[in-house]
């Protein structure tokens, strides 16, 4: 018989990761007016599920499965189609990234740029959108160049934070007790 | 592959998406400018008065307004920006507006449109109040029973008509 890509257990830890994506999203608020903030939080779920199931894809699941979530729970201001794409988006970038650069997030400029790149992912999604649309140039000149500037700040404190999350579970003995499940 | 290379090709994406976005961000205001008239910069709002075209909100006049805000009860989140009320009366003489002057907030892109009466604009408690989004546009956001909710805030607001009876 064929074996599979993901294994169940695999599949139920990133089911798990997206969860706590959508569940960061809703439940986590910072007092930042910046766009892209949230970056900080789902970012670094992001790579400590990249690291847990370290399998090419495995952000893309999360990305996908979370858009679903987000989507049919309604977040975000711009419509179902442009949640589910912006969270999709952020996983697959994650993954081109990480094939690039080897794989590891547990190297930190992995992670950071993880974090940059997989975060722009969503900023692309959501611009792109607003190209087709024919939504105005923006009210503020500077708005867009901010706008970048949060999302690759934000990436890359959320790439940080999943580094250092993935450090502890090292040093935990997590991945020990993973390989033991494996 | 070296691990450098590899880095430098991941840097190298991340500039061509900036350069792309922020190149057909100023294709973009190029093009609005040549096709608007002086008085209406790129971005900037125009505001009509029963039908004619007194002024455009521009960005510049945003530090002559108060920031305010307030956190939404549908995800919680702190809608922060310029009162709709100050950004008419810092155009439009205020003796001309009564109660049931009707200010109507559209957005072309998003096929929206709010009416609302001066008296709603007016009460501060009512936080009727222009939120800057990410892309820098403008969201016209509130607190009044109804028009509290993200599907009838209006997104990308690029028209201000005010109509006196």
């Amino acid at each position: 018989m064929k074996e599979r890509y993901f294994s169940t257990f695999q599949l139920i830890l990133l089911a798990l990761f997206s969860a706590l994506v959508v569940v960061a999203k809703i439940v986590l608020r910072m007092p930042l007016q910046l766009t892209g903030h949230s970056g900080i939080f789902w970012m670094a779920i992001i790579i400590v599920g990249a690291k847990v199931v370290p399998k090419p894809g495995a952000a893309s699941v999360i990305g996908v499965t979370s858009g679903l979530l987000a989507g049919f729970l309604g977040l975000g201001d711009f419509g179902a189609l442009n949640t589910f794409l912006s969270y999709t988006m952020v996983g697959v970038m994650s993954d081109i990234v990480l094939w690039l650069l080897g794989g590891d997030p547990e190297i930190l400029f992995v992670s950071v740029l993880v974090g940059i790149l997989g975060h722009m992912g969503k900023f692309v999604v959501k611009w792109s959108f607003g190209v087709i649309a024919g939504v105005p140039v923006g009210f503020i000149a500077f708005g867009l160049i901010k706008s970048v500037i949060g999302y690759i700040i934000f990436g890359a404190i959320g790439g940080f934070l999943g580094w250092l999350t993935l450090k502890a579970l090292r040093k935990a003995g997590f991945f020990a007790y993973l390989a033991e499940k494996r | 592959m070296n691990q450098t290379k590899r880095i430098i090709i991941v840097v190298i994406i991340l500039f061509v998406i900036i350069a792309v976005v922020l190149a057909v961000d100023f294709l973009q205001r190029q093009n609005a400018a040549s096709q608007l008239p002086a008085d209406m910069p790129p971005g900037s709002i125009p505001i009509y008065v029963n039908g004619k075209f007194t002024a455009s909100f521009v960005s510049e006049d945003l530090n002559q307004l108060g920031l305010v805000s307030f956190v939404d009860d549908e995800e919680g989140k702190t809608q922060e920006g310029y009162l709709l009320r100050d950004v008419i009366l810092l155009y439009i003489d205020g003796g001309s507006l009564d109660s049931d002057t009707s200010v109507k907030v559209s957005s072309s892109s998003r096929e929206k449109v709010q009416t609302l009466t001066w008296e709603e604009i007016d009460q501060f408690n009512n936080m009727v109040l222009f939120d800057i989004s990410g892309r820098g546009t403008l969201k016209l956001v509130s607190k009044i029973p109804g028009f509290d909710i993200r599907d009838a805030w209006v997104q990308d607001v690029d028209k201000i008509e005010i109509t006196t009876p």
